[in-house]
């Protein structure tokens, strides 16, 4: 065990509560049954630490094995840190026959043959997800453990989710990626979010949809004058007509918790009638960012409660259809000011 | 809260009778009672117009270290009454007995924070310059510092509190109306512990006979910032105007919209042109600016801003938010800043 291996180990124990150490231990493997009986979990988090290292000490493990508890902290504990979502294309025909084993390999030797020095770690998870850690090196350095790299992918999907990936070394990833999946490219998922689970329940659709039928055909005109005996009546199909409306566009709650959607306006003002801005030919530039513990759930209920007009614009929509929550909104064409669109992929 | 004119008790459960312990030697004078205070008879208005804000070097007017105290931290305001028998000339001992007073209420085991803080030492400083007109009062400047009780001789006190109370373009009516031996600084601006916050409010309130009350601003004063600073982009580049609201959903949405400076300034010269000879802003002009702003998002999102509130405005020369946080991000358009959160401070006060 050597400072860097103690210093992972110390950076997994402080994250987790103490009621949950011993579980995360026994997952590892690497301690025996006495060892774990023997470490008191009351005890402040560093004598605990100092516990665990002496007995990692004892077994002779390394930081090959003080990695693997830090895979299994993050697999246990996906929810951290900023995922974005990446997406291949361009399936090559065999790409549906890729194994495990096979993607392994690939990936692992694409890597190790442009990067001198680096770490991977490939570990399956029980739901079918290839859990991959690289820690970066390059010529000159060794791996840095403390800056790893964490990647998400399952096989024979198109989604791939990267957390801490840095800038100069995306290309490597990418490439590796795409060989060892068989695709033709990788572009970005203009998804991003802390909650793993959320990003990979909206863009797997690990959620309940809602589709338009016969009977929730939204009237295009709309009768608001109507007087007497059946205002209640309008009323109620009209609070009814909101929340079909919400739940076509958003799903039906429990919904997968996005946290933020950001919206890149380039697009021309489209203000009050009688300001001379409208006429002008640059572009209003602003940033619109929506944030909620549950995004999708909050826009479904300022839907369905009037907050919002009807129809919801394909702008708040396409977080689901697209799976996305970064978009540049830009004029479709000069001098059209009427739609706006959700361009650039 | 159009305008008020009401003659006014002070609240009758005013403490009397000081309490037995001592914390130095009091200067409090003999009590008074001013059941009727007539400055309250005065009517404050809300101004529906006001002038741009104009840049100025502050500093050449106030000294550039008090300045630099004012800017750096995030404030949480407060009103206060006028004070009563308040004088400049005696901060030094005021600085004394709230050392002293602190001392006291900590050792009597109310505060929370146990042996922490062996001793504190105050000071009041006058800040000369901010205020704008002869009826402003100086503003008042009050640091605690502490030196924790097992600190090494060589270590320095820590800052552990700010505060200032100022007065900036007051209304003058006011302000004349107020009898002699009261002094008003009604804007209270705090940083540090809500403990000390409160030691010293109370503190405050036995020597001077005044009272404290928490300052929110209302969605007026938001607006009405955010269309004071976007107008001073052309002399002062603000880098953002950015816009808060929280909307009632479930669970709560915010939304925020920053805004291109630029863009921002030309929305703006359009609905109040630069080149106006009329150097006043009309209020409709303000709420015309902030409406085209939630037009242009609802054009896009469909979604009314109104049914939510505008919770925060920001821009590189400084942020203020509803509950009665500010920031001050450039000293020169500090006078716009402070003048509106006086009149702010003024109108909050019980009637």
């Amino acid at each position: 065990m050597d400072a860097l291996a103690t210093s992972i180990l110390n950076r997994i124990i402080r994250r987790i509560p103490n009621k949950n150490i011993e579980s995360l231990l026994k997952k590892w493997n690497c301690l025996s049954a006495d060892q774990l009986r023997a470490l008191d979990y009351t005890r402040p988090k560093w004598m605990i630490v100092e516990h665990i290292v002496s007995f990692c000490e004892e077994n002779r493990l390394n930081l090959k094995h003080i990695t693997t508890l830090e895979m299994i902290y993050h697999i246990e504990n996906p929810n951290q840190g900023t995922w974005h979502a990446c997406q291949l294309a361009e399936a090559q025909d065999d790409a549906v026959c890729v194994e495990l084993t096979q993607f392994k390999e690939q990936f692992k030797a694409h890597l190790h043959g442009v990067i001198r020095h680096i770490s991977i770690k490939m570990k399956k998870h029980e739901d079918e997800a290839i859990w991959i850690r690289i820690a970066w090196g390059d010529n000159f350095s060794k791996p840095n453990h403390l800056k790893p790299t964490y990647v998400v992918h399952h096989l024979h999907t198109s989604y791939v989710f990267i957390s801490n990936l840095m800038v100069k070394h995306k290309i490597f990833l990418c490439q590796a990626l795409v060989i060892a999946t068989k695709h033709g490219y990788i572009k970005d998922g203009h998804l991003s979010t802390r909650s793993l689970t959320a990003m990979r329940d909206l863009l797997l659709r690990h959620y309940q949809q809602v589709f338009p039928n016969e009977h929730s055909r939204i009237p295009q005109e709309r009768n608001t004058l109507s007087s007497h005996p059946c205002i209640g009546k309008e009323h109620g199909d009209h609070e009814e007509m909101r929340h079909q409306m919400s739940c076509e566009a958003f799903g039906h709650s429990p919904s997968p918790k996005l946290e933020t959607a950001v919206y890149r306006l380039e697009t021309r003002y489209r203000g009050n009638g009688n300001n001379t801005l409208s006429d002008r030919e640059e572009f209003f530039r602003g940033v619109v960012r929506f944030s909620s513990s549950s995004l999708l759930d909050s826009l479904r209920h300022c839907v369905a409660s009037g907050m919002a007009e009807g129809p919801v614009t394909p702008l708040l929509s396409a977080i689901i259809q697209r799976g996305r929550n970064y978009f540049v909104i830009t004029d479709k064409s000069p001098g059209v000011s009427s739609q706006a669109s959700a361009q650039r992929a | 809260m159009e305008a008020r004119g009401s003659a006014v008790n002070t609240p009758a459960s005013r403490p009397v009778t000081r309490r037995s312990k001592s914390y130095g030697r009091s200067c409090v004078e003999a009590p008074s009672y001013f059941w009727q205070t007539p400055g309250h008879l005065t009517v404050l208005k809300i101004p529906t117009s006001r002038g741009a804000a104009k840049s100025q070097l502050i500093t050449d007017k106030v000294d550039p270290e008090h300045i630099a105290l004012l800017v750096k931290n995030e404030w949480k305001l407060s009103y206060v009454t006028p004070l009563h028998h308040f004088r400049h000339t005696q901060l030094k001992s005021y600085s004394r007995h709230l050392a002293a007073f602190i001392a006291a209420e900590k050792q009597q085991g109310v505060a929370v924070e146990v042996g922490l803080e062996a001793g504190f030492k105050v000071t009041f400083t006058a800040v000369l310059g901010l205020a704008e007109t002869d009826e402003d009062a100086e503003t008042v400047f009050i640091q605690i510092q502490s030196k924790p009780a097992f600190a090494a001789a060589a270590d320095a006190p820590k800052v552990v509190w700010r505060g200032w109370l100022t007065c900036v373009n007051g209304d003058p009516e006011y302000l004349r109306s107020l009898p002699p031996d009261f002094v008003s600084l009604p804007l209270f601006c705090t940083s540090g512990a809500e403990s000390l916050t409160t030691l010293v409010k109370t503190w405050f309130e036995r020597a001077f006979d005044c009272n404290f009350g928490s300052l929110a601003l209302n969605s007026t004063t938001l607006n009405w910032l955010a269309a004071l600073w976007t107008g001073c982009h052309p002399t002062c580049n603000i880098r953002h105007l950015k816009l808060a609201w929280s909307l009632p959903t479930q669970p709560p949405m915010d939304v925020s919209y920053t805004v291109n400076p630029q863009d921002a300034w030309e929305l703006w010269n359009s609905i109040h042109p630069e080149e106006s000879t009329d150097d006043k802003i009309d209020i409709k002009e303000v709420q015309s600016f902030i409406s085209g702003l939630e037009t242009h998002f609802f054009r896009h999102f469909k979604i009314y801003l109104s049914a939510g509130t505008l919770v925060k405005v920001s821009t590189a020369l400084g942020s203020a938010h509803l509950d009665g946080k500010i920031k001050i991000g450039n000293s020169d358009y500090i006078t716009t800043l402070l003048t509106l959160l006086t009149e702010s401070a003024l109108l909050k006060m019980p009637t």
